[in-house]
């Protein structure tokens, strides 16, 4: 039955007859879930880095394609902000987002307009700051105006090279940890010194839950709709290469796949979760703005709007039930908000 | 209340023999947690963060406030709570209990003045919801002696420069009624500020943020022996502007913003939960229990020196010359030195927000 399940659609519902313990949802999580996400994207930055190699054109079709694909890729993953995510900064590496002060064209332009060597060598370019690398980086080489048009094209050639080579490098170092390492302190979890029990490594995969219908609801939607008098349409994710629904879309199967899986052993609130989700996602199919350039129109800043007023929804049924079913209160102090 | 009666009131706890801080099992430290059996208490550490003793509080604390001679510390309700215990650590008893004017709550801090005379507790006055402090006299059973205008709205942490009776009053400028919990009622117009005042409520400096930072609520102070502040922010305008969340400040002088490297800073989660120089002065640290993070500077290089990643983590203090006692909710405590935390002791306590050095 499980098989037939995980090879059905990211919705469907692994069924449930009796509560599961913790390490079993750890390691249902990690089977189904963290490890496959992780092996699809570094297939997808594999071919990324291999299409750049090809031809390292902005207007490169081949080279777009496989961006868009190793994007969508990475946002199976992007809410596991934890673990060897955390390492050397590696989730700011792949994607460095929002960017208020304009870091990433700033240091963009800069390397561009200096030639800096440091492109001629991946341990040197792993060095280069966050915001010059990794998804979003690579968004203004190929699509804006400015960054793409800027300064000796060969050198923009090169630089394309190695922000698709550093983001599959630490892609790769990503599923080499997980695999090698950090998947099986979760699911020893309670016989190591990383995980002192099975809901220590449950909590994490219930904050990247939560934490990933926050940003997807405060910074995927909230930036661009700012408030009623001053919509922000430049400040949608990704809207350069038109991803910012995409980006929404894509945020909520990823979590909608985590939170079938956490709760799994209450088929009451999987049910409920899966419906929140279904008319999330019922609500971004139907906004019909890829990158939420109507914020500022009444009609159509009413559907953006109604679409994160139910990913919040989502939100606290996870906090108000899925949380205390699973038995992971959040912090102490981190609650406190003082 | 008259400048006289203040100034006699300093002074006065110096004539008030008796029990000092080595006749409570000399604690260390003292901090608020909770039990896993629900009840609080505050409880008092050694330099290792190991419990020595503990003592029951009413509800929910915050921070705590040690008197510099006599071994009382105490404790201070969260916000927008209405008590404070005066705790006897050497007895181990209640030794008083300050409840506030029927119009006002407390913030969950307070300081004492040079000689423990007066302590000062943090205000929120309901009929205007401008921010007060407190004075009660320590010589006389902490009765009630009057109160000074904060300097702002929101008044969190307060700390007295070392060496005078200056108080450093961190004004977070939202305003806050219990009747709408913890709501912030005034986000569009906050403008936060950290306050110098003396003792009867003169205001000597007022150090404000960057009219485009001043959504960002300054809530936690730490004080450097020569008088460098430093202040920890929470962000309260829009998610993703990640805008510093350090301070550094002097009366009269110099304003610094500190900020890690973007991904780095980004880890803050726009909320510093606590603020702690070292007692060399060399490093600063800053809390994100948000984050799960602390963060530890270089104040001459200004620049991020060490990290440390642990679940819930926020309680911060002087341990040693260069180290910090660290706590978090989870149970931890233990001295950060270097970059490691050395032989944590793992505790079934809850820590609450803030730990405090005693003695």
């Amino acid at each position: 039955m499980l098989r037939f399940v995980a090879t059905c659609a990211a919705l469907a519902l692994p069924a449930a007859t009796e509560a599961q313990t913790p390490s079993e949802i750890v390691v249902t999580a990690l089977d189904r879930h963290v490890l496959p996400g992780y092996a699809a994207l570094t297939e997808a930055t594999g071919a990324l880095a291999a299409a750049a190699e090809a031809d390292c054109a902005a207007e490169s079709l081949d080279l777009r394609s496989t961006y868009h694909t190793a994007f969508d890729a990475w946002m199976g993953v992007a809410h596991l902000t934890f673990g060897p995510a955390e390492t050397d900064n590696r989730f700011f590496a792949l994607a460095f987002w929002p960017d208020a002060r304009g870091a990433t064209p700033r240091g963009l332009s800069q390397l561009i307009a200096n030639a800096d060597p440091v492109v001629e060598d991946a341990d040197a370019f792993a060095t280069v700051s966050v915001a010059s690398r990794g998804f979003y980086a690579l968004e203004f080489l190929l699509y804006d105006d400015t960054v793409s048009a800027a300064g000796d094209p060969a050198y923009r050639c090169a630089l394309v090279r190695a922000v698709t080579a550093d983001i599959d490098l630490t892609a790769q170092t990503l599923r080499t940890d997980w695999e090698g390492e950090f998947a099986g302190l979760m699911r020893d979890a309670g016989t190591n010194d990383r995980f002192q029990s099975p809901e220590e490594a449950l909590r994490l995969l219930f904050t990247s839950l939560d934490q990933g219908l926050e940003f997807t609801a405060d910074l995927r939607l909230g930036r661009p709709l700012g408030s009623f008098d001053r919509p922000r349409p430049n400040l949608a994710e990704a809207r350069r290469s038109g991803r910012s629904l995409q980006q929404v879309t894509l945020s909520l199967e990823a979590l909608s796949e985590l939170a079938s899986i956490l709760s799994a052993g209450q088929p009451e609130l999987q049910a409920a979760l899966a419906m929140a989700f279904d008319t999330a996602l019922d609500r971004a199919a139907a906004v019909d703005d890829p990158v939420f350039a109507g914020v500022g129109d009444p009609l159509g800043r009413i559907r953006i709007e109604g679409l994160q007023v139910q990913v919040g929804d989502i939100r606290d049924i996870t906090r108000a039930d899925l949380g205390p079913a699973l038995g992971v209160a959040a912090g102490f102090n981190a609650l406190d908000g003082d | 209340m008259r400048r006289r009666d203040l100034l006699a009131a300093i002074g006065a706890a110096s004539l008030a023999p008796g029990l000092t801080w080595a006749d409570a099992r000399d604690p260390a430290y003292v901090s608020a947690a909770r039990h896993p059996d629900g009840s609080y208490r505050l409880c008092g550490l050694d330099r290792g963060g190991a419990v020595l003793f503990d003592l029951p509080l009413p509800d929910r604390g915050h921070a705590a406030a040690a008197h510099p001679t006599r071994p009382e510390a105490v404790a201070f309700a969260r916000r927008p709570g209405r008590f404070a215990i005066v705790l006897d650590c050497a007895r181990g008893v209640e030794a008083a209990r300050l409840t506030p004017p029927a119009n006002r709550h407390f913030y969950g801090h307070g300081t004492f003045s040079s000689d423990g005379g007066i302590l000062f507790t943090t205000e929120n006055d309901l009929d205007t919801l401008d921010g007060r402090i407190g004075l009660w006299d320590a010589a006389n059973r902490y009765a009630r002696i009057g109160d000074i205008p904060s300097g702002g709205i929101g008044p969190h942490e307060m700390v007295r420069l070392p060496g005078s009776e200056t108080l450093v009053v961190a004004n977070g400028g939202i305003a806050t009624h219990p009747d709408s919990g913890r709501t912030a009622l005034n986000l569009a117009t906050m403008r936060p500020n950290l306050a110098f005042l003396t003792p009867d409520g003169q205001v000597r400096d007022l150090a404000e943020l960057d009219p485009a930072l001043r959504q960002n609520s300054i809530r936690h102070l730490a004080v450097r022996r020569d008088g460098l502040v430093a202040a920890g922010m929470q962000w309260n305008g829009p998610k993703g502007e990640d805008p510093p969340l350090v301070l550094l400040c002097r009366e009269g002088g110099d304003r610094d913003l500190l900020e890690a490297d973007p991904a780095a800073h980004r880890s803050l989660q726009g909320y510093v939960g606590s603020v702690s120089f070292t007692r060399s002065g060399s490093r600063v640290a800053v809390t994100s229990p948000r984050g799960g993070v602390l963060q530890v500077f270089d104040v001459a290089r200004r620049a991020l020196s060490a990290v440390l990643r642990e679940e819930d983590v926020c309680g911060l203090s002087p341990a040693g010359a260069d180290g910090i006692l660290v706590t978090t909710g989870r149970g931890i405590s233990g001295v950060f030195a270097g970059d490691t935390l050395a032989a944590p002791v793992t505790s079934v306590w809850s820590w609450d927000n803030h730990v405090i050095a005693v003695g």
